[in-house]
């Protein structure tokens, strides 16, 4: 442990004196002059890394307090319990969740300026179109994930894993999973439509058409789906008791199986996938507003930290450089070929209101039926 | 009147209680104790209103308020408010619940698991609980009860994962099954509705397990030997004896569980298949989901309470009834 | 006569051997969580091909879950407290005479558990709010309290029903005040429902997951700790956090028996 706060010392001391110079007195100062307080943060276990937090409370004096949340509506509900007048300062968002938030007027824009070292995050994450809303940026990328095909390699081959046709074969009867809201934005995409279904924004009854056609055909393919699941605990267990070979998942919890020895592999198939991002967004009406800045320029300071948050989730992170501070094995459960990653799109907010006006009542149907 | 007063008054001494005279005597006898207990008791009108105000007052708002403002949620169509928007009643997201049969099905399913998972948890308890209660002496009995206990002070979540650990396809039964030379291929017992009873009642057993074993305990070993030697066989007295006497534990027992089985979500979202979804996961979908789905979660969580109420008097009433009808 | 013992004889066996089933039923699983707890691997499951005891160390390096088990231990405490005699006094109340609006009161005691616990938690929320109460500990303490208090009164109420009506009759013949009624007579009669509901509330409270986090503040208790490190996968941490919580439980548990015996021997 001290080891490794002395190594991180180390590299925020290189930092300072090469890139990040000029913008690093400007940091402290501010710091100095907060002279303490503390800084209220909700997000998912180990997105902090303990040893980052250790040292930011050091040597900026601010106390950093962390509340464990396991997922986004969660977050929402609590936050908007709480409105107008929030406890926390940071929250942690899904990009594409974003528009939930921002109506109901639940975080701030973020003022990159106020952030030196914005410019670390890969642009690919920061300057992406889902990034911007309302001329506005909302958040900070930390971590990204996306919808991938993961199988257990002693069963399943490669070749198999390159169409999502195999999740629905009968070679597979009883032995797949998948989560079903997700699995209908990939179902839609799999029929040659736009899942985010912003292409059908002007009109409503094309995109019930398609809903209805994505509906239909997991209903069809019911019977050979062993679970609808919700967790990344779950899928990793159910791959590990072997009640499944195959299925839908998120690439963090499918890549934590890898990297502990078990025979998975992962692949976005080639009638593409959707991808999304965390980010740390700061509430409206903050209480600590300027030490969420100094926070959020802190943590972004270094590609060691973005390589932490990546062995604590299997995510990848969106940090410049960060994957030279991984091992092998964790390198290659956060990377794919290039070939796969063109099949990769994001995840879109705009449609959201009436893709989900669309999507719930279908998937409360196909789990009815 | 005092206390001591009175008793010696009815000339009945009590010698064999020498400590009423040291605490409670003296606390009857202390004046401000006696004035205000006076006070309290002046007439049987004012002596149960104040035995009733604290629990009124309890009920009302501790009770009564968050349901009150759930059913307000319930009522509007819109909540959280959006800034600058203006919030109106409607009865939508009622009609929404009787307009769309696809939420019918999850609701029916709740209640007739939850009726089905407390009849086996009856079943199951009710010999464990006899045998504790009239088996075994009185100095094991504690001791074997406690026993039952420790398994319920692990949480909901991990004891439902350890049911994965046993029921997998690798689980610990299907490897027993498996090293015995029993089955080649593992039988798939997770996901599917019994592995979701063996989740239910693993978590249920206790509430059924205590109530019963409480009211079997009060009942006299005598009683059931006299049926024996009047010839009644295991089954008669079983039936003509223990169970009417044991009816309350059945009933408090029952409700309790049927209760706490409603409001399951964890355990059957984990260890249930595709077709097992149950009411309150329902529900929680529409927490999980956009904000202005908030009024139909609200909606319908009034309607599965209400749904647990009606069937929680009718069954209480049922209970007294029987119990009624066995007395004369 | 013979015919008779070899009835009750064949009984016993019968009946020992569903309880012994029984037994069985409710300790694999809880074998197989303790026995996951040391596996050396970040997911629990079989095969095991190693094993570790890094989870169990790790625990009590980690100072978050000695004090985050000590929260959750003090928060079952009081709000079992409060449900236990708020609890009782509903029960005397309903289990009394009759009155206008008994069923009304009853269906109203039952509310706090019958509603699911998103929903309940929801609501405990926007009316702690309303109450001005501020999430933390108190709120906690209060909302499990509140959603308790209901099973408090089933089994207190199951318990009075059968106490004999001839010995409060007898007490109060003595001149006895209602006050002293209840205490010398009515009290001692319910000491095992009030065990078996303090039972129940101190799990109930131990167990919550959803109360505990829309009510909580920054600190977490046991079970939203254990969901947010469930996360990142059903670690064997997991299990052995649940194990040394369970033992802590019974360690304290045997204490508090022996100390409340010892309690009523001296006096």
């Amino acid at each position: 442990m001290t080891k490794l706060i002395l190594n991180r010392r180390r590299f925020i001391g290189t930092a300072a004196a090469t890139g990040a110079a000029l913008a690093s007195p400007a940091y402290l100062r501010r710091a100095h002059a907060q002279s303490g307080g503390e800084v209220n943060i909700w997000t998912y276990n180990d997105f902090v890394p303990e040893a980052f937090k250790a040292q930011f409370e050091a040597e900026t004096g601010i106390k950093v307090n962390i509340r464990l949340v396991d997922d986004q509506g969660k977050q929402f509900n609590l936050l908007a319990a709480e409105q107008p007048n929030p406890t926390v300062d940071i929250m942690t968002v899904a990009g594409h969740r974003f528009l939930q938030f921002i109506d109901n007027e639940l975080l701030a824009p973020l003022d990159t300026d106020r952030l030196t070292n914005w410019g670390n995050i890969n642009p690919t994450f920061s300057e992406s179109d889902w990034a911007t809303i309302n001329d506005n940026k909302w958040g900070a990328p930390i971590l990204s994930g996306m919808e991938v095909l993961s199988y257990n390699t002693d069963y399943v081959s490669a070749e198999e894993a390159l169409t999502w046709d195999t999740l629905f074969s009968e070679t597979y009867r009883g032995q797949t999973a998948y989560i079903i809201q997700d699995m209908m934005s990939i179902v839609m995409l799999m029929m040659g439509h736009d899942g985010n279904m912003v292409a059908y924004m002007d009109d409503p009854e094309r995109a019930a058409e398609i809903v209805e056609e994505a509906k239909a055909f997991l209903i069809e393919h019911k019977p050979l789906v062993r679970k609808y699941y919700d967790s990344g605990a779950e899928f990793q267990q159910m791959m590990v008791n072997q009640d499944i070979v195959l299925g839908h998942s998120w690439n963090g919890p499918a890549a934590a199986l890898i990297n502990d020895g078990f025979p998975l592999g992962m692949a976005i198939p080639n009638e593409g996938s959707y991808g999304f991002v965390y980010t740390f967004n700061i509430t409206n009406n903050a209480p600590n507003a300027d030490n969420a800045y100094t926070f959020l320029d802190a943590i972004l300071a270094s590609p060691e930290v973005g390589a932490a948050m990546t062995k604590a989730s299997g995510f990848i992170s969106t940090y410049k450089d960060s994957d030279q501070y991984l091992t092998d094995l964790e390198r290659k459960s956060t990377s794919f070929p290039e070939e796969q990653l063109a099949n990769l799109q994001f995840f879109r907010a705009e449609a959201n209101e009436m893709k989900y006006g669309l999507v719930d009542p279908a998937v409360e149907a196909i789990k009815a039926a | 009147m005092t206390y001591d007063a009175a008793a010696r008054k009815n000339g009945q001494p009590n010698a064999e209680r020498p400590s009423d005279r040291t605490f409670w005597g003296r606390l009857a006898g202390w004046g401000p104790y006696h004035g205000l207990m006076r006070l309290a008791t002046a007439s049987p009108r004012r002596q149960f209103l104040i035995l009733a105000a604290f629990p009124i007052l309890w009920v009302l708002t501790q009770h009564l308020g968050p349901m009150l403002q759930m059913m307000r949620v319930s009522l509007t169509d819109a909540y959280p408010v959006a800034p600058g928007v203006e919030q109106s009643f409607t009865l939508d997201n009622y009609a929404r619940f009787f307009g769309d049969s696809i939420f019918w099905m999850p609701f029916f399913r709740t209640l007739i698991f939850a009726v089905v998972f407390t009849f086996c948890t009856l079943i199951l308890t009710y010999p464990v609980a006899y045998f504790l209660a009239r088996h075994v002496s009185r100095k094991n009995q504690m001791l074997l009860l406690l026993l039952l206990l420790i398994p319920f002070w692990v949480g909901e979540i991990v004891r439902t994962y350890a049911i994965m650990i046993l029921l997998g396809n690798t689980g610990a039964v299907n490897l027993v099954l498996k090293t015995l030379g029993l089955i080649d291929r593992p039988i798939p017992f997770m996901y599917t509705s019994f592995s979701m009873g063996v989740g239910i009642v693993y978590l249920t057993a206790l509430y059924m397990l205590l109530p019963l074993y409480s009211a079997l305990e009060k009942l006299p070993k005598s009683v059931n030997e006299a049926a024996a030697d009047l010839g009644a066989g295991a089954w008669t007295r079983f039936r003509r004896v223990s169970l009417p006497l044991t009816i309350e534990g059945i009933s408090s027992g029952c409700t309790l569980v049927f209760l706490i089985s409603t409001g399951f979500y964890a355990t059957p979202v984990l260890l249930g298949g595709p077709s097992t979804t149950v009411f309150a996961e329902t529900i929680a979908g529409f927490f999980h989901v956009a904000g202005d789905q908030w009024p139909t979660g609200a909606a319908f969580a009034t309607i599965m309470f209400m749904a647990a109420l009606i069937i929680t008097t009718v069954f209480q009433k049922l209970m007294k009834s029987l119990r009624k009808g066995e007395a004369t | 006569m013979n015919d008779r013992v070899e009835l009750f004889r064949g009984n016993r066996i019968f009946l020992a051997c569903i309880y012994w089933a029984f037994v069985l039923y409710v300790f694999v699983p809880l074998i197989l969580m303790v026995l996951m707890g040391f596996k050396e691997s970040n997911f629990i499951g079989f095969p095991i091909t190693s094993w570790t005891l890094d989870w169990y160390t790790g625990i009590f390096a980690d100072a978050e879950v000695v004090s985050t088990f000590a929260y959750s231990v003090a928060i079952a405490v009081l709000s079992t407290l409060i449900s236990v005699i708020v609890g009782i006094w509903i029960a005397v109340l309903l289990e009394g005479r009759k009155f206008w609006g008994r069923t009304a009161m009853f269906g109203m005691t039952l509310l706090p558990a019958l509603v699911p616990g998103i929903i309940s938690a929801i609501a405990f929320r926007i009316y702690a709010r309303f109450l001005g109460i501020e999430p933390g500990m108190g709120a906690i303490v209060w909302a499990h309290a509140v959603h308790n208090v209901p099973f408090v009164v089933l089994v207190v109420m199951a318990r009075l029903s059968t106490l004999p009506k001839s010995q409060i009759e007898a007490a109060r013949d003595l001149g006895a005040d209602p006050m002293i009624t209840f205490l010398r007579i009515t009290l001692p009669y319910l000491v095992p429902a009030i065990l078996g509901a303090s039972i129940f509330c101190l799990l109930l409270s131990f167990d919550d997951f959803v109360r505990s986090f829309f009510l909580g503040g920054y600190e977490p208790t046991l079970p939203v700790l254990i969901f947010a490190k469930l996360r990142s996968g059903m670690s064997p941490e997991i299990n052995a956090i649940a194990t040394v919580a369970l033992v802590l439980t019974a360690v304290i548990g045997v204490w508090a028996e022996r100390f409340t015996r010892r309690m009523n021997k001296d006096s």
